[in-house]
């Protein structure tokens, strides 16, 4: 029976377990339920039409039935999207870092800048905080958002807000200033805003172009003495930063959700 | 005379644990039996049914083992566990007490 297959394949799909095992389980269920119901409807003297037209009515809509699922496992589907968010993140943020410090790595060669000081100084250390910072926010907007019928970036972007103040105020009381967490927030933020509110992507590429230029001209005159080369350098780094997060807001959700299908399957 | 279901979500759990500390039971048996023993008036949907019975399950109130039925197809059974005899218990005597006390209150004039 085609539409009772349809009908649990659906209700599987809603309920969104995340156990691979549990999801064939209920599947396995349902199907011998339906077996049953249909071999009584055949004692019965129903016609097969008949019979797949009382079992939709006494199944009723697939959602609903999935419904009741999502409930009993909503803890464990908790657990998955907060697993699965972090991997993501942590997966995303390394490729990430690894591509930006590629590139920033060519343009020190190229303009005869120590190779060394670049990756063995504090900035890699700081560079790859804001980036996993950033990272987290993102992904994190992506999946707040999901939770949400209406105004889904705002609300989300106030709740990625709320706990970002109130992580920030626990580290300060213990004596640690975290300032990626805030610049996380505020590129997470743009980032994201760049990606649902301008539609085309060569006007995302000409706003990010123009603030992360603009952006490492301002850090490199903050440096003083600044040579031409060393503003060229910052301006050149801070643009591969731009084009990598800008990349990234586009690839991320993607890899986000291959790593969450990956990870159902298990 | 139907029942709403806001009622039989409330009293599910009483139901099933009632019905399988008779016996073990599977998911379409519980149907049927529930349906028998209320002349019907219980015909419930397999929507309220199969998550009541994880949630159960999950409580550790009931435990299932897949097994070959009399039809010879593989069925999952159902059956009590220690913890769900004595919630089933418990939940009888909340029952008639609950009932005991509606029933005063309704008849009362």
């Amino acid at each position: 029976m085609r539409k009772a297959d349809e009908l649990i394949h659906d209700v599987v799909t809603y309920a969104q377990i995340p156990s691979a095992r549990r999801r064939r389980e209920i599947q396995r269920e349902l199907t011998a339920h339906i077996e049953d119901f249909v071999d009584a409807a055949r004692d019965a003297g129903h016609e097969e039409q008949e019979i797949e037209l009382l079992l939709m009515a006494h199944f009723g809509d697939a959602r609903q039935v999935a419904e009741g699922f999502l409930h009993v496992y909503r803890y464990e589907r908790r657990t998955f999207l907060v697993f699965a968010y972090a991997l993501s993140t942590l997966l995303i943020a390394s490729s990430l870092l690894m591509a930006i410090l590629g590139i920033q790595t060519g343009l020190a060669f190229g303009f005869g800048t120590p190779i060394s000081e670049l990756l063995a100084s504090k900035h890699t250390v700081v560079q790859a905080l804001d980036i996993v910072a950033f990272v987290a926010v993102y992904l994190g907007l992506t999946l707040l958002e999901t939770q949400f019928e209406r105004c889904r970036f705002q609300k989300a972007a106030i709740m990625l807000a709320a706990i970002g103040a109130v992580l920030t105020m626990s580290c300060r009381a213990m004596g640690f200033h975290p300032a990626f967490l805030f610049y996380g927030l505020i590129t997470g933020l743009f980032f994201r805003a760049v990606r649902l509110f301008i539609p085309a992507e060569v006007a995302r590429v000409g706003i990010v172009l123009v603030c992360f230029v603009l952006a490492g001209f301002s850090f490199a005159l903050l440096r003083s003495p600044v040579s031409l080369v060393d503003l060229f350098v910052t301006c050149a780094s801070w643009l591969a930063l731009g084009m990598g997060y800008l990349l990234m807001s586009r690839l991320a959700p993607r890899v986000d959700a291959a790593v969450l299908d990956r990870l159902q399957r298990i | 005379m139907e029942i709403d279901t806001q009622f039989l979500k409330g009293s599910i759990s009483l139901l099933l644990l009632h019905l399988l500390s008779r016996g073990e039971l599977y998911g379409y048996e519980i149907l049927q039996e529930a349906s028998r023993r209320s002349a019907n008036a219980f015909d419930f949907k397999e929507g309220t049914l199969y998550p009541a019975l994880h949630q159960l399950e999950k409580k550790g109130q009931i435990k299932a083992e897949w097994r070959t039925a009399e039809n010879g197809r593989k069925r999952k059974y159902y059956s009590l566990t220690p913890k769900g005899k004595k919630t089933a218990v418990a939940y009888e005597r909340q029952w008639q007490h609950l009932t005991g006390a509606m029933a005063a209150i309704l008849e009362s004039k």
